[in-house]
């Protein structure tokens, strides 16, 4: 029957969730969001005057991570030019900590069923229009062959409903086939270095099996920090429903050695203002339990989906203008997270958010099951999650970024050489991964041109690394550009894989 | 035999090592765990030359990076896998 759990379904329903594995993060019974607190706040710090909002923006160009109070402060801000110094404080951190380039990825939707039920996901059990399957490992392959071998990613996101059929022994299984592919490419080859995953909330010991094959960054949001809202959007009874669970998974994976961790809020479902307040709550308490903060932050706003009302009937939607304060008071506020904008958002908003703190963007994004390999063009509803607002290749946005200046960065290095936890951290807060950032890019933006770019895409992208590379002869040790020089040479000599 | 020291044992004497090394030869040292392409910071300097990493596996948990090698004498670099090699026999 429709919507009903099989006893397959509701046994393993039942196995998931490990109370000791929530209540031992807490503190005295309560979770770390204190939703009156958080409302009080925002209250409180309203009309703030601009020599507090100097103060603010002073202690986040030291990379340091905002108080409550500080972040409500920049919340309430309503004078224009107040806010278009914002954006431009935003813009200075990001080019601080990341320096100028942006990290491209793909997502990689593995299945779509799903034991949950939530109100705005055309991904819910009882959504009778969606077309449910999971991907068999030979799809995987193929997909990431397409991914690798065509496109020239080489960082994906890869996602999965809740269900039984994809728990953590087939998302182990689905990451080393991933990784395994490796493709003739015009000059080199091409692979997926790192699989990031947007995943369910896991026990500790599958967390551990993840991080045994290797996961880059494990992903999970919050979709709304208030609890009453939270409640009312995922039906009692669902394995979603439980808010603790999901809210202490990120402290689970970083017990569990997995010290690159993503957090989100699904804006749309609550007050923007609250939610960005939940954010940085989360950000401080991982900070406060374990020295480590998010590696990213995610701010989708609710996309239309298949047979969804909810999403056209919410009364908490995002306008572009909030949209654009929204990121910049997280850039502002959590100063070394980096920051993604997907392709929910169509190209004008993209071009107008990307230069106030984002750090990462996809691109050539297909979110059905089996896209890549099936070629398909057109958004399908009834296979995908909700529809997509930009759908250009990766080539498009490429050329795009490098027209705005950016440099487009495939790199990976970082967690194959132990810049992770607490020691990018470390790098980040005092600006020096921005050098990592730069010299990895002008590499691997070095490779996929000469991999994949059409030739208007190379041209833009030539003057691009051009201006970088001459950045790094000015700016850097004379040895550091020499050696940068002499992996380029390598590079262009059909070397792949060559980083700092 | 049992194991006589635990991971953060090792941690400790390895963030020491570390640090002498870095005091005496300026070279940047840390230790990483291995899994699959995950290498995870944890121990060590945490800050480094802007130089390529070398990697040096010493077993299939552990690895040693740095990309000051050249600055760091034989006897050194030896006394440090050592540490890493007796900890995980």
């Amino acid at each position: 029957m429709l919507g009903v759990l099989t006893k397959k379904e509701r046994d393993w329903v039942e196995s998931v969730i490990k109370d000791e594995e929530i209540v031992k993060y807490m503190e005295n019974g309560r979770d770390f969001i204190d939703d009156d607190d958080i409302w009080e706040r925002l209250q409180r710090n309203t009309k703030p005057d601009k020599n507090r909002i100097r103060d603010i923006i002073q202690k986040s160009l030291e990379i340091q991570t905002l108080e409550p109070d500080e972040t409500a402060s920049l919340l309430n801000i309503e004078d224009p030019d107040t806010w278009h110094e914002i954006f431009q404080v935003a813009k200075e951190i990001k080019r601080k900590v990341y320096d100028n380039r942006i990290v491209t990825f793909a997502p990689l939707y593995c299945g779509d069923l799903c034991v949950n039920n939530c109100l705005y996901c055309g991904f819910r059990r009882e959504n009778v229009v969606i077309k449910r399957r999971r991907l068999g490992l030979d799809e995987i392959r193929k997909e990431a062959e397409v991914l690798a071998g065509e496109i020239g990613h080489k960082r994906l996101i890869v996602v999965y409903g809740e269900h039984p059929s994809t728990d953590a022994g087939y998302i182990a299984d689905t990451i080393r086939t991933i990784y395994d592919v490796k493709v003739k490419t015009k000059n080199g080859y091409g692979q997926i270095r790192r699989v990031n995953v947007n995943i369910a909330p896991m026990s500790v010991d599958d967390l551990r099996l993840l991080r045994d094959v290797g996961i880059g960054t494990y992903q999970v949001f919050q979709e709304t920090y208030h609890h009453g809202t939270y409640k009312r959007l995922h039906p009692e009874g669902t394995l979603k429903s439980h808010y603790q669970w999901r809210l202490y998974c990120h402290h689970r994976a970083l017990e569990a050695g997995v010290d690159d961790v993503a957090i989100g809020a699904l804006f749309g479902l609550y007050d923007w203002r609250f939610e960005v307040m939940g954010l940085l709550y989360h950000a401080r308490d991982l900070e406060r339990q374990f020295g480590i903060g998010p590696h990213t932050i995610s701010f989708p706003r609710l996309e239309p989906a298949a047979n969804t009302p909810f999403i056209q009937a919410t009364n908490y939607r995002v306008s572009d203008e909030d949209f654009k304060k929204i990121i910049a008071v997280i850039r502002l506020s959590v100063p070394y997270t980096g920051m993604i904008l997907t392709a929910r958002e169509p190209a004008s908003i993209r071009r107008e958010v990307l230069p106030i703190g984002i750090t990462q963007t996809d691109a050539s994004t297909k979110i059905g099951i089996g896209a890549y390999s099936d070629r398909y063009t057109d958004q399908e509803e009834d296979r995908q999650q909700f529809l997509l607002g930009d759908t250009r290749s990766l080539d498009e946005v490429i050329r795009e970024l490098a027209q705005m200046g950016y440099i487009t960065s495939f790199c990976t290095a970082g967690y194959r050489c132990g810049r992770t936890g607490d020691r990018i951290m470390t790098l980040l807060r005092t600006g020096r991964e921005a050098v990592f950032c730069k010299l990895n890019a002008v590499l691997t933006f070095r490779e996929w041109l000469d991999d994949f770019a059409s030739p208007e895409t190379k041209a833009a992208g030539e003057q691009v690394l051009k201006k970088e590379i001459e950045e790094i002869k000015d700016k850097l040790p004379q040895n550091v550009y020499e050696k940068l020089l002499e992996y380029y040479r390598r590079i262009e000599d059909g070397e792949r894989d060559l980083y700092f | 035999m049992a194991r006589e020291t635990s991971t953060s044992e090792l941690f400790e004497r390895f963030n020491v090592v570390a640090k002498e090394i870095k005091d005496e030869y300026n070279a940047h040292l840390w230790l990483i765990e291995v899994f699959g392409k995950r290498h995870s910071y944890v121990a060590g300097c945490k800050e480094d030359s802007f130089l390529p990493p070398e990697v040096i596996y010493i077993n299939k948990r552990f690895a040693v990076v740095s990309s000051d090698w050249d600055r760091i004498p034989l006897e050194k670099k030896e006394e440090v896998f050592s540490l890493v090699r007796d900890f995980c026999n």
